[in-house]
């Protein structure tokens, strides 16, 4: 993900590696093989990578085509039972509303981190270490524990109630928990640091000249904000974006805590499978068709900026 | 300077050794529910012993059996519900207990004793039961409340919360429909389905954790749950009322069995006893106020313990309550019956 989002030479800088095709070695004078090295300094990240995303990946794949018996052990029958069931209205009911729930919460956090990002990148050197740190130290907690909290503030007889009732703008106390105002606000909370980061490391390495190059042009601050402030730091808010939307889809702890279970989203229907409904291989036929979702996604995204590049 | 490194090395060498051959029989694995065995009586069991305790959570039966079936961890002690026991038994995956290492279970009520799901209790021993019930907020809830049917109706829509358990949920419809809670089968589920069709957009908050929360927090007004966060909460405020459902309900039985695969069959046989102890139990009924069917434990209990109603039922009540069967394979149905119904 980060990958994809940093400038393009990098990708060039280790030729026949990343296969970004120009850089693919010829035969002939220049010819040196960066092979063995290479796979030396990389076999770590390739290890893990096989253990920790291949390997899970391959099982789920695995496991969502077998059948399972009484107890929930897997059988390894061959069978595509679990997507027959699994491209039903309601699931796919479910899918779209966990999607619609992080389309939400993308936009949010984009309309929020987008200038708290530029304004601490465009602060005073000295500041900007501080500002950074605010945005983490909440993150230093469990997010189980920052939810637990949410619930407190706002519950019917909890913090933000109380205040709007002595403050005399509300007569009754409002019902803002468990309510999908509170899955979106929960997420939001949640995911918005992951779309501050990058979109703060691109604003800060903009090149200011490039801006007031835009306004002695004739540009108003209008222009020079689309037209050139956004593009240059298009890879942080690309990377922001991957980095909400893909982990909001399938996240189930704070849409079940806050929003009371009464919206199932993809993940909570996922875990329940794998647990309470003893039928890992639907579960695992669900899961496989969430990854699909998230590499159609990715790479829409991917298409998306090549075509503008 | 090489002899001193070489004799660290060998003393760290003896050291993993001993401690290795100490492992094989001062160790004890728990695999048991989050919040049900209280942390001061596992250090009280491994300071009087000197076993060396280990303690797994789950949160629910089914997370423990998907683990058990995978052959995942080697546990010395778990604590399935009675419809996981059944099926545990059936499967030959315990080990059988040999009673005379446990002399304490004479203290168990012989009504929690030979239930059909482990005759003889060859392979299980009651650790706590408990029941499903109702509790009413007087406060904002004015209507006689009797069973179900009072709480899922039209009026109440918003202020209800209720286990996020499909299985309780569809036995609550099939109390409600006289239908025997075990007989979860196709035709019944069709049969239900329009009630809970009517019952399920009623709720506001699904929650099988801690229930009490929204109910404490006043952001509903009616639940539907476990007996133990009934008595707490019955303890916490007078407003709450307790009322067992005229429909019927569900007894569950937790109990402490051992997997075959446990490598310290002695040292689980010694917890269980000591869990039987009646100041042991009582100590957990404290914490944990479910029906303790410890009859020395509730000698020593307060009358104030003793008379919560949402621990223990009268005896007009319990004959009302029915025990889970394992469903096997139904249980993914009834998962998707409810997941669909809240979808919607």
């Amino acid at each position: 993900m980060w990958k994809s989002s940093s400038p393009r030479s990098k990708h060039n800088s280790m030729p026949g590696f990343l296969g970004s095709g120009s850089g693919v070695p010829r035969k002939g004078r220049h010819h040196r093989d960066p092979g063995l090295w290479a796979w030396i300094v990389l076999s770590p990240l390739i290890l893990w990578l096989l253990l920790f995303v291949i390997a899970p990946t391959a099982m789920l794949t695995l496991v969502s085509f077998a059948e399972r018996d009484s107890l929930g052990r897997i059988l390894w029958n061959f069978s595509l039972q679990n997507y027959a069931r699994a491209f039903d209205w309601v699931w796919l009911k479910i899918l779209l509303d966990s999607l619609f729930y992080a389309f939400l919460t993308t936009v949010i956090c984009l309309a929020l981190g987008y200038p708290a990002a530029y304004f601490i990148a465009r602060a005073p050197e000295r500041w900007r270490g501080i500002l950074l740190m605010l945005v983490m130290v909440p993150f230093w907690t469990s997010f189980l524990i920052r939810t637990y909290a949410w619930i407190s503030i706002l519950s019917k007889e909890g913090l933000l109630n109380s205040l709007l009732i002595s403050a005399g703008i509300f007569k009754e106390p409002v019902s803002l928990l468990y309510s999908p105002f509170a899955i979106v606000l929960g997420l939001v909370y949640n995911f918005l640091p992951f779309m501050i980061l990058p979109i703060y490391t691109s604003v800060e390495k903009l090149d200011n000249a490039m801006v007031e190059a835009a306004y002695d042009l004739g540009a108003g601050p209008l222009r020079a904000f689309s037209q050139v402030i956004i593009p240059l730091t298009r890879p942080g808010i690309a990377a922001g974006v991957m980095l909400v939307f893909v982990p909001s889809i399938a996240m189930f702890a704070i849409t079940t805590l806050m929003g009371g279970g009464t919206n199932p989203t993809i993940g909570e229907v996922i875990f329940k499978q794998f647990t309470a409904g003893r039928n890992q291989p639907f579960g695992a036929a669900l899961g496989t068709i969430l990854l699909f979702v998230f590499i159609l996604t990715f790479w829409l995204a991917r298409s998306q900026r090549e075509r503008e590049d | 300077m090489k002899k001193i490194t070489l004799l660290l090395f060998t003393l760290t060498a003896l050291g993993l050794v001993s401690s290795a051959s100490a492992a094989a029989t001062k160790n004890l694995n728990i695999y048991c529910w989050s919040e049900y065995i209280p942390q001061p009586i596992i250090d009280q069991f491994a300071k009087e012993t000197g076993v060396k305790v280990t303690v797994e959570n789950y949160a629910s039966n089914e997370e423990m059996l998907s683990k058990l079936a995978a052959g995942g961890g080697e546990y010395d002690i778990i604590q399935p519900s009675e419809y996981v026991i059944e099926a545990l038994v059936k499967e030959k995956v315990l080990h059988s207990i040999d009673h005379s290492k446990i002399p304490n279970l004479k203290n168990i009520e012989p009504q929690f004793l030979n239930m059909p799901f482990d005759p003889g209790n060859k392979f299980s021993v009651p650790f706590m039961a408990g029941t499903v019930g109702i509790v009413v907020n007087t406060d904002l809830v004015k209507d006689e409340i009797k069973g179900f049917s009072d709480v899922f109706k039209p009026a109440n829509k918003g202020k209800i919360v209720v286990l996020d358990d499909a299985r309780e949920i569809v036995s609550w419809a099939l109390l409600s429909k006289g239908i025997n809670v075990n007989q979860v089968t196709e035709k019944n589920l069709q049969k239900i389905k329009p009630l809970l069709e009517q019952w399920l957009p009623l709720v506001k908050v699904y929650d099988s954790d801690s229930p009490k929360t929204a109910l404490l927090n006043g952001d509903v007004s009616l639940g539907v749950v476990w007996g133990g966060e009934g008595a707490i909460l019955l303890n916490k405020n007078k407003k709450f009322r307790w009322v067992i459902p005229s429909e019927g309900t569900h007894l569950f039985i937790d109990s402490l069995a051992i997997p075959k695969t446990a490598k310290n069959v002695d040292n689980a046989e010694a917890f269980i006893n000591f869990i039987l102890r009646p100041e042991i139990s009582k100590q957990i009924s404290e914490e944990f106020p479910y029906l303790n069917p410890n009859l020395a434990a509730r000698e020593l209990m307060t009358k104030k313990q003793l008379e919560n109603p949402a621990s223990f039922p009268s005896e007009e009540e319990m004959k009302k309550m029915q025990i889970f069967k394992d469903i096997g394979t139904k249980g993914s149905d009834v998962e998707e019956l409810i997941t669909t119904l809240k979808a919607q």
